[in-house]
């Protein structure tokens, strides 16, 4: 699992540096590994296993795509060989199908001159201020991590509940959170920044107390609508485009308020009988 | 914002836990739950103890992950008087910022001094818990705590 954790993050990570249409094939294929990620944390769990999202550093600096590709062919190899040891052969034969797919394509992949590391954090087309730059750069470090934090939480959270309405609010907020680590990887590989959202911390995501995960959830996200809101107006002199983008995640986060404000009610309901 | 600021923000130094660390210790941010946690393997060089290798994690905002990579950098290789003299001289350093901004590199200052605390106690008892030192500034500014209460 941890190695499908890491192999789920260089395939992103590749995805944010391709500028071709290798872009949408790479984002594919790491959602397809996130999946894995998930069929083997259910195993485990099945299994009755302890187990934590901790994993290596993954080294993603590279001048050349085909570089990072060889090491996530790499990884998927290693992969293939750990899940011949592990119980569930029906599963273990369908990720591995998908895993020799993948490789095949990866190795065939067109190769590309890799800028998303040049540092020179300019956004294309746009001519932002020093200030506007930098907070631009603050605010694409903190929100990356955050939506990997979060996608990690809401993860594990799923995992461990058989609460069919919390499970589709967890997975929903899943799938807004990667919308947004895209949307911000993104725009950190075309700014020359991109980084791997550091390892996220076992406290945060094994919720001891989870009506005060979501209380402290809607005061985040609140925060993080405001700081939306501060950064489209930093960049709105210099770029309407940048500002109207920010001020989309500033009103989506509209959504996650509701969902957990929904999910609050459904846990006081369930909880309280 | 210079280069290598941003070099710590791409890639922190020493994050993450360590393998085989015999000391532990937490830098805690009590107003907003934020901390940081080191993790030690100290090592011994002619019955000198030492900083064999450092690593650390946190809960917190970039310019923290940022204060983790350059002081574990530092820390690195450092007997426990280096150890102890950098947390002394980040915290000398830190009293000419405003509290807000100081919170960040404190937490880390001070989890770097729990875990040599920690190591020194585990010399006598190897089953000392990790220790915990709260930070005397706050990441929140003033006129937003007063407004949140």
């Amino acid at each position: 699992m941890i190695k499908t954790h890491e192999a789920w993050l260089a395939t992103l990570m590749a995805g944010f540096m391709s500028k071709t249409e290798n872009k949408q094939v790479l984002f594919d294929f790491s959602d397809i590994l996130f999946r894995h990620f998930t069929w083997l944390e259910n195993e485990i769990i099945s299994l009755n296993e302890s187990y934590s999202y901790d994993r290596d550093a993954i080294p993603i600096k590279v001048e050349r795509l085909s570089d990072l590709l060889h090491d996530i062919i790499k990884r998927l190899d290693e992969i293939d060989l750990q899940l011949l040891s592990s119980p569930d052969k029906k599963l273990n034969a369908r990720i591995s199908s998908d895993i020799h797919y993948m490789c095949e394509v990866l190795r065939h992949m067109d190769d590309e001159t890799v800028t998303a590391f040049s540092m020179e954090r300019k956004f294309p087309g746009v001519e932002l201020t020093q200030e506007a730059t930098d907070a631009l750069t603050l605010f694409l470090f903190e929100e990356t991590y955050k939506e990997y934090e979060l996608i990690m939480i809401y993860n594990y959270l799923k995992a461990h509940s058989n609460d069919a309405y919390m499970n589709r609010i967890f997975q929903i907020l899943i799938d807004e959170s990667f919308f947004h680590l895209k949307s911000f990887g993104d725009m950190g590989a075309k700014m020359g920044i991109l980084a791997v959202p550091r390892i996220v911390m076992k406290e945060l995501y094994q919720v001891e107390d989870v009506v005060q995960f979501l209380k402290d959830g809607i005061d985040e996200e609140l925060a993080a609508k405001e700081e939306c809101k501060r950064l489209s107006e930093a960049v709105a002199k210099d770029s309407s485009k940048l500002a109207k983008f920010f001020d989309f995640i500033n009103h989506q986060e509209n959504y996650h308020i509701a969902l957990m404000t929904d999910a609050l009610a459904h846990y006081a309901k369930a909880t309280n009988g | 914002m210079d280069t290598q600021l941003i070099e710590h923000m791409m890639n922190p130094k020493n994050y993450g836990s360590l393998p085989g660390a015999n000391a532990e210790g937490i830098g805690k941010n009590p107003d907003n739950g934020e901390k940081v946690a080191i993790y030690l393997r100290v090592e011994t060089d002619e019955e000198e103890p030492y900083i064999g290798d450092i690593r650390f994690q946190a809960i917190g905002c970039t310019t923290t992950v940022v204060a983790g990579s350059m002081l574990t950098e530092e820390a690195k290789g450092l007997n426990l008087n280096g150890a102890y003299n950098l947390v002394d001289a980040t915290m000398k350093l830190l009293e000419k910022l405003p509290p807000e901004d100081a919170a960040c590199s404190e937490m880390v200052a001070l989890a770097i001094k729990a875990a040599v605390d920690t190591y020194i106690k585990r010399e006598e008892d190897p089953a000392y818990p990790a220790m915990t030192y709260h930070v005397a500034n706050t990441c929140v500014p003033k006129e937003e705590n007063e407004e949140g209460k």
